[in-house]
């Protein structure tokens, strides 16, 4: 009873904050769509048959989704080592270490993506310093395209992934990585014998995290993808504020979503079935 | 076969001196223990010996071939940590085949060979267990079992048993040592317990600061310590500082005249006495016979431990053998102490 008091506040938060508005979209999302008429009363699946027979709708899932995918891979590799460093360091420094890492986190998204579009550009940083040092002889294209969107994100996501990764190799044993060494595992069999799969807890918190801010990223594909480059949250975006499509815009926010659920979810089975044995 | 040689090893950490100038032979076989306070750069020394520590100087040698350089890995040392440092997502028989397995020993062989090891240490019945679900000294078991496996030419032991109650303890060392002894295997174990020293050793290392101190059996330790410090570390001493006034003269700063070994030489220096090398109501003709006051009396069971004040700056300790019809002085008895002059060790005082 008292344990069911202090969950109160905590699940009325809950039910207003997040439950409520998602029964709603759902609401909406079976409506009907009447250009001029804005939203009509009506309960079909049309909207979620519209999206899943539209190959551009299609193609944009599959490009958020690899995208998504790809960021999510790419933090696990560069975050590993650096949570490592951390969870590990003897550096009377080491809050700084951590506060650096977040330091990114102090910038709002749509400010550093304008940043990445100076780096990015055809006179810009990256251009620039490949061409002093004579890797390229034109300008390439990094901005507007999938490579500019990927690490656009990753910038955002990777203190997530450290983070989650850092909390869960803190906790293992120094002594168990040089038991490995001892017993005759090289720096490759112990990590894939003894750390990661001790480290698994956080390399799937760190992975769900990532993936999850991934397929729901706004400003990065919209300022470093452009215009052509859709993905599922500017789409909603679109529907609601551009075209006034609440109901398809409900649809496709609750395919994201649901998606997004779906394989989290997935991975989550995977990753504890193979941990249990 | 399996001989190890340590030359002038050291170890810095900026200005801290963990490990100084240490060097020993140790013999294929040989059980040896590093003794010495908290500290003293044992673990250091083992961990320099195992390649987790790079050593600041000097050189390993294992079989003839120096391995100063060569990573953990390849060094073929087998190391039972003082947590044990089990593999959590291992089972019992996985922990044990895992040196075999990084070996490529084929499955069918290496599962073999774990068992072998689990039963070795009697654990074979646990083989499916997770470390999790052992007790603290099956843990520390399974450990041993994992290090033996890989038949490795030295094996380490960092305070194995400093995490088991007394009673297990005392199993335990008699079952690493018969082990040891069965296997022929060259081991250097770490310890600042003396008495798990003193029973486990073939060979004991003193260390203070960094330094070994000592070298020698358990025997050379306790009688003839190199120093004030080792005698105080390796069994219990009460020490008497004055001055050596002529050979075999002895005048504590409290004023006694004793009866020393006429070989020190002249100068300020302590004169140490073993608990048991003193003896009460000595025969009248004694080197040393002297009276004094029971200021304090305890019974350890088999010795009667007496502190008796000499003089208002001396008193000694003095263990009495409990045996039947021991007339057993009380707390402020006035009692007659003596002990011969040869038993007295006197070292120098800067
Ligand atoms: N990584 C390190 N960084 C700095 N100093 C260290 C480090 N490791 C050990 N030391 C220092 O080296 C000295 C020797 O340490 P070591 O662990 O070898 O002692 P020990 O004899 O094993 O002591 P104990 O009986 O308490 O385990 C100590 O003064 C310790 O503070
Ligand atoms: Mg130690």
């Amino acid at each position: 009873m008292r344990a069911g008091a202090l969950l109160l506040p905590a699940t009325l938060v809950v039910v207003a904050g997040l439950l409520l508005p998602l029964l709603l979209l759902f609401r909406y999302s079976l409506n009907a769509f009447v250009p001029g008429q804005f939203m009509v009363e009506a309960v079909t699946a049309a909207n979620y048959v519209k999206f899943f027979t539209d190959p551009f709708y299609l193609a944009v899932l599959w490009r958020t989704l690899r995208v998504a995918a790809l960021v999510t891979v790419i933090c696990l590799i560069l975050g590993f080592p650096l949570a490592y460093v951390l969870a590990r360091t003897q550096s009377r420094h080491k809050n700084l270490l951590i506060i650096a890492v977040v330091l990114p986190l102090f910038v709002g998204n749509a400010v550093r993506a304008a940043g990445w579009m100076v780096a990015f550009g055809a006179k810009g940083a990256v251009n620039a310093s490949l061409l002093g040092l004579g890797l390229i002889t034109r300008p390439i294209d990094i901005m507007y395209t999938e490579t500019a969107v990927v690490i656009g994100i990753v910038a955002v996501n990777l203190p997530f992934m450290v983070l989650s990764l850092q909390s869960v190799i803190e906790g293992i044993d120094r002594a168990v990585e040089e038991a490995a060494f001892n017993l005759g595992a090289p720096p490759g069999a112990m990590l894939r014998r003894v750390l990661l799969p001790l480290a698994m807890p956080g390399v799937l918190a760190g992975s769900i995290l990532t993936f999850i801010l991934g397929m729901n990223a706004y400003a990065t594909p919209v300022l470093l993808g452009g215009p052509r480059f859709q993905t599922m949250g500017p789409l909603v975006y679109g529907q609601f504020i551009e075209q006034n499509n609440w109901p398809f815009g409900g649809a496709i926010a609750f395919v994201l979503m649901a998606v997004t659920l779906l394989l989290t979810t997935l991975a989550n089975l995977v990753v504890q079935r193979r941990m249990r044995r | 076969m399996a001989r190890l040689e340590l030359e002038s090893l050291s170890r810095h950490y900026g200005a801290t001196v963990a490990v100084r100038d240490v060097t020993l032979d140790i013999p294929d076989g040989e059980f040896l223990v590093l003794l010495g306070p908290s500290g003293c750069g044992k673990t250091t020394t083992l961990r320099m010996v195992a390649g987790f520590v790079e050593p600041s100087g000097g050189s390993i040698r294992l079989r003839g071939e120096d391995i100063t350089r060569r990573p953990p890995w390849r060094r073929n040392t087998g190391m039972v940590f003082q947590n044990y440092a089990l593999f959590p997502h291992m089972t019992v028989a996985e922990n044990t085949g895992f040196g075999l397995e990084m070996r490529k020993v084929p499955k069918a062989e290496r599962e073999a060979q774990a068992r072998e090891a689990l039963r070795m240490v009697r654990l074979e019945a646990l083989a499916d267990r997770l470390p999790r679900q052992l007790s603290g000294g099956q843990q520390q078991r399974v450990a041993l079992a994992r290090a033996l496996a890989i038949r490795p030419d030295v094996l380490l032991l960092d305070e194995p048993l400093s995490n088991l109650d007394a009673k297990l303890r005392e199993e335990v060392r008699i079952e690493i040592r018969e082990l040891q002894r069965r296997l022929g295997l060259t081991t250097i174990m770490v310890t600042h317990d003396q008495e798990e020293a003193l029973t486990m050793a073939d060979r004991l290392v003193v260390m203070a600061e960094g330094a070994i101190r000592q070298v020698g059996t358990q025997r050379d330790l306790y009688e003839r310590p190199a120093d004030r410090f080792v005698a105080g570390f390796v069994g219990r001493s009460t020490f008497l500082s004055g001055t050596v006034e002529a050979p075999g003269r002895f005048r504590t700063t409290g004023g006694l005249a004793l009866a020393c070994d006429p070989g020190a030489p002249p100068g300020r220096a302590v004169l140490a006495l073993r608990p048991e090398a003193i003896g009460l109501d000595p025969p009248p003709h004694a080197d040393n016979r002297l009276g004094g006051e029971v200021e304090l009396l305890s019974y350890l069971g088999p010795v009667l431990e007496m502190h008796v004040r000499l003089s208002p700056e001396d008193r000694v300790v003095v263990h009495l053998a409990n045996r039947a019809g021991l007339a057993a002085p009380r707390i402020g008895d006035r009692v007659a102490l003596g002990w011969p002059a040869g038993a007295g060790m006197v070292f120098a005082e800067p």
